[in-house]
């Protein structure tokens, strides 16, 4: 009798064992296979439509409010650093230590265009801040940026989060979503150090680096969109990086036959040459057509291009970089592959002048299989990082 | 499990390059480099102009040879003279892949050979007829036309360095484009030189680790164990009537250690025989039959150790269980592909390696056993174990016919983590009976 109680008991703690680590097991399982995102919802996309829509998340919704109210009436980099500071004022004790870091070469290359859940990011992602810390991360973002332009400067950053949130809702899962992009500082803001912000996610990162009271860079920042279709968002229909591809289309079919033969590579791109974790790797021969060789009007169109991105940063700071890249113009080139119609996978372009670094490549869809989208890189041969 | 989960990491290292990458992985012989390229076919595609991804169903049969042109022109291995080495692509496959972050892609694989000069007869080599450790790569698939490709080389089986394809492989280098000098370089590979004895010795190295992960097998020989040392009763004098035996008493050390030797030494010589067998491709069976048996195996040992099923026999079923077991360790070494002189001596050593890690098993476990058998607690001890072992292997049976796991054999691969305190709460609970028995049996003499 004893013999069967105590093998009944050995059998019975055995299993009851198992099964208490089965349940853990299945637990895991559960919590990492739910990606629901609180205020998101799925709107399946019809044929016919050419505008995909998302019910726009908290945080987009937030970013996306007109009002603006801040303290800080000082101008240029004072401004920036009172609203830095405002925003860090927003933050707890351990928000802060997350967002604050040191300026070091190796913190300030830690961007990607990958999602964050595949390419972990230093700082404080959006889906940690609350709609407080929001407000006030937007006045500092609407600040370094340009406003009041469609799909450009800030608008463009924030139609690229609602792109995000969308890739989210169509089986993207919680690796993406504007919840996913983080800020953080660093270095201490100040108007005679050097410190720097950085806002990175998936496909937007923007770097803001300052020195001694002046913006010193603004790259290597990367633009791109997944779906490159529109996206709507509560009332607003966003395409944020649907104009820079229409410029280089316009741009390259207006190339003659014969300047578009000179322009074009003979190597094919399936992404971009100087993607993150390749800096300072300028090739030392530009390929291409040069600028100079151009007519004026075709001239134009390359600078139209380029004012695509450098006009997304604010007035000031747009204006200096663009006086110099206007001034280089002539000794910069312009190079293509596959289609100068930049609407398949595998076309390619490239702006490389003695500073200015622009490459945009169409390609093919990670979530929205076989459907391309757009990377695009801005980098400054001797502007990145701030020239650090 | 611990391969997925090795793959799991390889994939996770490939996380700069947003597209997909091409691998180059090296099985390196004696003589010889057997190759697997594996090549995403949407930037094949891009670079070699044939719809090969828009139209991948019956890819190899449509354009097989085209395809093996196009390879070999791209593949240059290079010895240090300056003379380049035979390449020869095999098999072709194009099938669906998928990483983290393109998700699910279509690729093509190759099987390739490469033969440094001087090898007449690969898989006959003559020590230091050519060396296969250093070489330049000349690698260009793809990449010659696709400026933002990238190739990452590594080894995947190096027998010589004791690298087995067991573990994730070994990057070797990446090819890609300079970007600064718009040109692609050929890679330098220099292999460390290895040896047989490393290689055997990884291959003892192979036969501990199989023992001591092989919780089936080990289970196996310690439930068929469990009774080895008691007395069967009803053996003599009642032997017409079948089924009525019985575990006895403990039947003395000399007795129990004949028995102990008698069933490890059936066990070794039914195992080292089928993974001769095996390994040498004499004798080749599926994995999932073999698999079911060998949980069966555990099943009936179990059984026997509740009531004697085949008392006096325990040697040939030793045995024959053997012959089993060794077939699934074959497969491991199977698995290699390695040329006669490598095999002779992995077989040779893997089998050295499961023997000994056997030995320190059952040398650690045994002597609690004799002691415990000599205490009338041991029927508790052996009843317990056998059910145990009994529902583990009824687990494993459904797993391996279903082939899915399910939550018992997950918990026993956890529950083995815990083996070693098992170990010692036996060494207690047999010293401390052995001492209760004694004192209770000095006063009162009986």
């Amino acid at each position: 009798m004893k013999q069967i109680i105590l093998t009944a008991c050995l059998v019975t703690v055995a299993i009851g064992g198992i099964n208490l680590l089965e349940s853990c097991k299945s637990t895991d399982v559960d919590a990492s296979s739910t990606t629901t995102t609180p205020g998101s919802s799925t709107t399946a996309t019809s044929g016919s439509s050419t505008t995909l829509t998302t019910n726009s998340n908290t945080i987009t919704t937030a970013l996306a409010t007109t009002a603006t109210t801040t303290t800080c009436a000082s101008t240029g980099v004072a401004q920036v650093v009172c609203l830095a500071e405002a925003f860090k004022a927003t933050l707890s004790s351990t928000q802060l230590s997350t967002m604050q870091l040191t300026y070091t070469k190796a913190n300030a290359q830690k961007w990607s265009n990958l999602p964050a859940g595949l390419s972990a990011r230093n700082g404080i992602s959006l889906g940690a801040l609350s709609t407080t810390q929001l407000a006030a991360f937007r006045n500092l973002m609407v600040a370094v940026l340009a406003l009041n332009a469609t799909n450009e400067g800030y608008d463009e950053m924030v139609g690229n989060l609602v792109a995000d949130d969308y890739l989210n809702t169509i089986g993207g899962g919680s690796d993406y979503g504007a919840g996913n992009y983080y800020l953080s500082f660093l270095g201490t803001p100040s108007t005679s150090g050097l410190w720097a912000i950085l806002f990175t996610g998936h496909h937007y990162t923007q770097p803001y680096t300052f020195n001694a009271g002046a913006v010193t860079g603004v790259t290597p920042a990367f633009r791109g969109t997944e779906p490159q279709a529109a996206v709507t968002a509560g009332s607003r229909t966003y395409q944020a990086f649907e104009q820079e591809r229409v410029a280089f289309a316009a741009m390259l079919t207006g190339l003659s036959s014969t300047e578009q033969t000179t322009a074009k590579l003979s190597g094919s791109y399936s992404d971009l040459v100087l993607g993150p974790g390749q800096d300072g790797k300028f090739p030392s021969t530009k390929s291409g057509i040069q600028v100079s060789e151009l007519s004026s009007d075709k001239q134009a169109l390359v600078l139209a291009a380029i004012k695509l991105y450098v006009n997304d940063m604010n007035t000031s700071t747009a204006a200096t970089i663009l006086t110099k890249y206007t001034n280089e113009l002539a000794s910069t080139y312009v190079a293509y592959s596959g289609n100068t119609s930049m609407t398949a996978s595998g076309d390619y372009v490239r702006i490389d002048g003695p500073s200015v670094w622009i490459e945009f490549s169409y390609q093919g869809g990670v979530i929205i299989r076989n459907t391309p989208h757009s990377h695009s890189v801005w980098r400054d041969r001797s502007g990145d990082y701030g020239g650090n | 499990m611990f391969l997925l989960f090795l793959l799991a990491g390889g994939s996770r290292m490939a996380l700069a390059h947003p597209m997909p990458n091409s691998g180059v992985l090296l099985n390196v012989h004696a003589d010889r480099i057997d190759a697997e390229l594996q090549i995403p076919l949407v930037e094949l595609q891009l670079a070699w102009g044939h719809a090969v991804n828009d139209s991948s169903a019956g890819l190899v049969a449509r354009l097989g040879p085209q395809l093996r042109d196009y390879l070999r022109s791209h593949i240059r291995p290079q010895s240090p003279d300056g003379r380049f080495w035979t390449v020869s692509v095999g098999e072709l496959v194009a099938h669906e892949t998928q990483n983290p972050i393109v998700g699910v892609y279509r690729e093509l694989t190759a099987q390739v050979q490469m033969i440094p000069p001087g090898v007449d007869s690969p898989g006959e080599s003559t020590p230091g007829e050519a060396d296969v450790r250093q070489f330049t790569f000349y690698y260009d698939a793809v990449l010659h036309q696709v400026r933002t490709h990238k190739i990452l080389v590594s080894v995947r089986q190096d027998w010589e360095r004791g690298q087995l394809a067991e573990a994730a492989p070994v990057q070797v280098g990446e090819i890609s484009l300079d970007i600064v000098n718009d040109r692609v370089l050929p890679l330098p590979v220099n292999l460390a030189s290895g040896s047989s004895w490393m290689g055997f010795v990884s291959m003892v190295r192979l036969g501990t680790q199989h023992i001591a992960e092989g919780t089936d097998h080990l289970l196996f020989l310690l439930v068929l164990l469990l009774p080895a040392p008691l007395l069967v009763t009803g053996q003599s004098g009642s032997r017409r009537r079948t089924g009525r035996f019985g575990w006895g008493n403990f039947g003395g050390s000399r007795y129990s250690l004949r028995r102990l030797l008698l069933i490890v030494t059936a066990f070794t010589v039914g195992h080292s025989l089928t993974l001769l067998l095996g390994s040498l491709g004499w004798v080749r069976l599926p994995g999932q039959p073999v698999e079911i048996l060998i949980a069966v195996s555990i099943l009936v040992s179990a059984m026997h150790a509740v009531r004697p099923l085949f008392p006096g026999r325990e040697t040939w079923v030793a045995a024959g269980f053997g012959l089993i077991h060794g077939l699934a360790f074959a497969g491991t070494l199977a698995n290699l592909n390695l040329d006669a002189g490598p095999m002779a001596l992995s077989i040779l050593g893997f089998n050295l390696g499961i023997e000994m890690m056997q030995l320190l098993v059952i040398a650690l476990i045994i002597p609690w056993l004799m002691l415990l058998s000599r205490t009338p607690v041991y029927a508790y001890v052996r009843v317990g174990g056998a059910v145990l072992a009994g529902v583990a292997a009824m687990a494993w049976i459904v797993e391996r016919v279903t082939g899915q796991p399910n939550g018992l054999t997950q918990g026993v691969e956890l529950v083995v983590g815990y083996a070693p305190y098992a170990l010692v709460g036996l060494a207690g609970l047999a010293l401390y009976i052995t001492w209760r028995l004694r004192r209770s049996k000095q006063p009162s003499a009986s």
